[in-house]
């Protein structure tokens, strides 16, 4: 797994790209934590992920929970087909703001 | 790509009797291959040797690619982190709350924060329809749920393998289809390879890709849910009609076995 | 038939060589678990596996805090009756003031630690036996393997590090109430005050004599751990076998004690 961050539109984007399992997933919790701690609204773009494992997926809870605390905005774009069934096996796919792209998003907050 | 499961030639004994005689058996990536037979045809002791519970005599068992026959301890510990297992009983401990049973694979196999542990464990109490309930001692499930349970633990590392053992045994008609339902849901949403060990026909039927009939440690056929139903084998049938099994007898033999000659 | 022909002789040896080769196993088998408790408790960290603290913790707990009063009680008694038999035997010679270094003697180098072995092995021996064969029947040792958690490592080695710790203290905490229930008994009967029995005691101790008891009672942690472990993993058939197990474990276990307390204290004692 690789990962960059890249500041838009008011948002932290959170890339990830490659496998993201057990090895790896908690550099990429520590990641998406950090950005929230810094305060700053975060979205997670899942379009270059081949595959996520549970461990994945709990840490993109994790990062949705501490948003919401903080009150922060925290979404998920470019969720690919192997990442949404993943999320709907535990329903979260109605839990999580997903969006298609940035621009999605974007509309979407108006 | 390589089969999920390898099965050559295996050979078992209890003590000096034969259990299995010559097993084959191969279950393809993402496939869903139930096994089924009568008690006593060897089909739990198939399961545990696929487990790697026990020692076959001879013959090679070689899962996702790893021949666990010769594996190493290391080798069989990594395997391990890619197999779930839902008994038939549950297995649950005793001691311990749901919760703490199903992290219990993470927290012996990973280095995860105890927070991101305990997020993972409750998402797949949720994908078992047991949210909310991570509290409770196994004494406080019921069977359905408590085989539930047994499931969450099995698939809390996302396993590549997944082995139930008689996941409708004891069940009521309702509760069973629901755990039909859910091993479809797994294998779709998370592409594992499932082999279920069953001896309800309706259960079994409805989940299989293929189904392997085992009868006195032999198989008797291996094949899709339309082949083994029009299979003109008469104790595949007889299986099927749950008719009593008809052996022809042996008066010889017969004779020998009651006065002990 | 040829079992009737079989000369008796021929009948009772191959019984004999039955239970010989049995019994071989049987160790064989405790050797066994001995080796690779070590071997986890060496290396279980450095292969990630490590034996986890809070367990044993936790086994100290239930062996030891919870059979303290009932070892205070036996130990209590077994001094006050070894004052009574002391004084009534050294009455005749009119020396029943040296009971003390009796009473002293018998208790750290033998009375205190077998009592504490045998209520463990009552206690501990028939629940660990009973644990792990419960365990055994629901599959969940086998579930432990399938989840790559040696069951050794994890429910074995935890019981023997906390039964040899807690052994040798809860064997000393015997001696002190055994103790205290001869000089009680000492005072009533020969007005001797405590702090003369005390300073008798330790007197006529040697460090050697309550080391003997203690290394008896290490010997009593490894034999009630290996016996009742044993015997847990081998439960087949359902409550039954779970009963019978649970029983076998305690019979075995206090023989095994109470035998290798003989040859103990016979070995050290020659010369």
């Amino acid at each position: 797994m690789s990962y960059q961050v890249q500041q838009e539109s008011g948002y932290a984007i959170v890339c990830l790209s490659g496998d993201v399992d057990l090895s790896c997933s908690p550099e990429a919790r520590k990641t998406i934590l950090a950005s929230l701690s810094r305060g700053q609204h975060t979205l997670v773009d899942l379009s270059a992920v081949s595959y996520i494992d549970s461990s994945g997926v709990a840490s993109l809870v994790e990062g949705f929970q501490t948003a919401r605390r903080k009150s922060l905005r925290f979404g998920l774009i470019g969720v690919s087909a192997a990442a949404l069934g993943v999320l709907e096996l535990a329903r979260l796919d109605k839990v999580f703001p997903i969006h298609a792209t940035l621009a999605a998003r974007l509309e979407a907050d108006g | 790509m390589t089969a999920a499961i390898e099965v050559r030639d295996l050979v078992t004994h209890y003590g000096s009797r034969l259990i299995l005689d010559h097993v084959a058996l191969e279950v393809g990536s993402g496939e869903i291959m139930v096994i089924m037979g009568g008690s006593g045809s060897g089909k739990s002791t198939l399961l545990r040797h696929l487990l790697g519970l026990n020692r076959p005599t001879s013959g090679s068992i070689k899962l996702l690619g790893q021949d666990i026959t010769t594996a190493s301890a290391a080798e069989m510990h990594a395997l391990r982190r890619n197999m779930g297992v839902s008994f038939q009983g549950g297995a649950l401990f005793g001691s311990m709350s749901v919760l703490e049973n199903v992290m219990l694979p993470l927290r012996e196999h990973t280095e995860l924060d105890e927070q991101t542990m305990a997020i993972m464990a409750r998402m797949k109490l949720e994908v078992v329809s047991l949210g909310g309930l991570g509290h409770l001692l196994p004494s406080q499930l019921s069977g359905g749920m408590i085989k539930r349970a047994a499931l969450a633990r099995a698939i809390v590392m996302d396993p590549k393998l997944l082995f139930f053992d008689e996941p409708s045994a004891g069940l009521d008609p309702v509760v069973s289809a629901e755990l039909d339902e859910l091993i479809l849901k797994l294998r779709d949403s998370m592409r594992m390879s499932i082999v279920v060990v069953t001896h309800e026909l309706d259960s079994a039927f409805k989940i299989a890709d293929r189904i392997t009939v085992l009868d006195h440690g032999r198989i008797l056929l291996t094949g899709t849910v339309a082949e083994v139903r029009n299979s003109s084998n008469q104790r595949v049938q007889d299986l099927l009609n749950r008719r009593p099994r008809q052996e022809e007898i042996d008066a010889d033999a017969y004779l020998r076995r009651l006065t002990g000659g | 038939m040829a079992e009737g022909a079989r000369p008796a002789l021929f009948v009772a040896l191959e019984r004999l060589g039955r239970v010989s080769v049995e019994l071989v196993e049987e160790f064989g088998y405790y050797l066994a678990l001995c080796v690779e408790c070590v071997y986890w408790l060496a290396m279980g960290t450095l292969r990630r596996q490590p034996v986890r603290v809070s367990a044993t913790v936790q086994q100290m707990v239930e062996v030891g805090l919870a059979g303290l009063p009932i070892i205070f009680m036996l130990s209590f008694a077994i001094g006050v009756m070894l004052a009574i038999q002391g004084i009534h035997t050294l009455k005749q010679f009119g020396a029943q003031t040296q009971v003390v270094l009796g009473i002293a003697l018998s208790v750290t180098r033998e009375f205190g630690p077998l009592m504490t072995g045998i209520v463990v092995a009552g206690r501990s021996g028939s629940s660990l036996a009973a644990r792990i064969g419960t365990m055994s029947i629901n599959q969940e040792i086998d579930a432990l393997r399938v989840m790559g958690i040696n069951p050794v490592r994890y429910l074995v080695a935890p019981v023997m590090v906390a039964m040899l710790i807690m052994m040798p203290l809860m064997a000393l905490f015997a001696d002190f109430a055994a103790l205290f229930g001869g000089a009680l008994f000492c005072k009533l009967e020969l007005g001797l005050s405590y702090r003369a029995f005390w300073d008798q005691t330790v007197n006529f101790l040697a460090v050697d004599d309550i080391m003997q008891g203690l290394a008896k009672s290490v010997v009593f942690a490894l034999v009630v751990a290996l016996v009742g472990v044993s015997n847990g993993f081998s439960v087949t058939g359902g409550a039954d076998g779970l009963g019978r197990a649970t029983t076998r474990a305690v019979v075995l276990s206090i023989s095994y004690i109470v035998l290798t307390d003989m040859f103990f204290t016979y070995f050290l004692n020659r010369g």
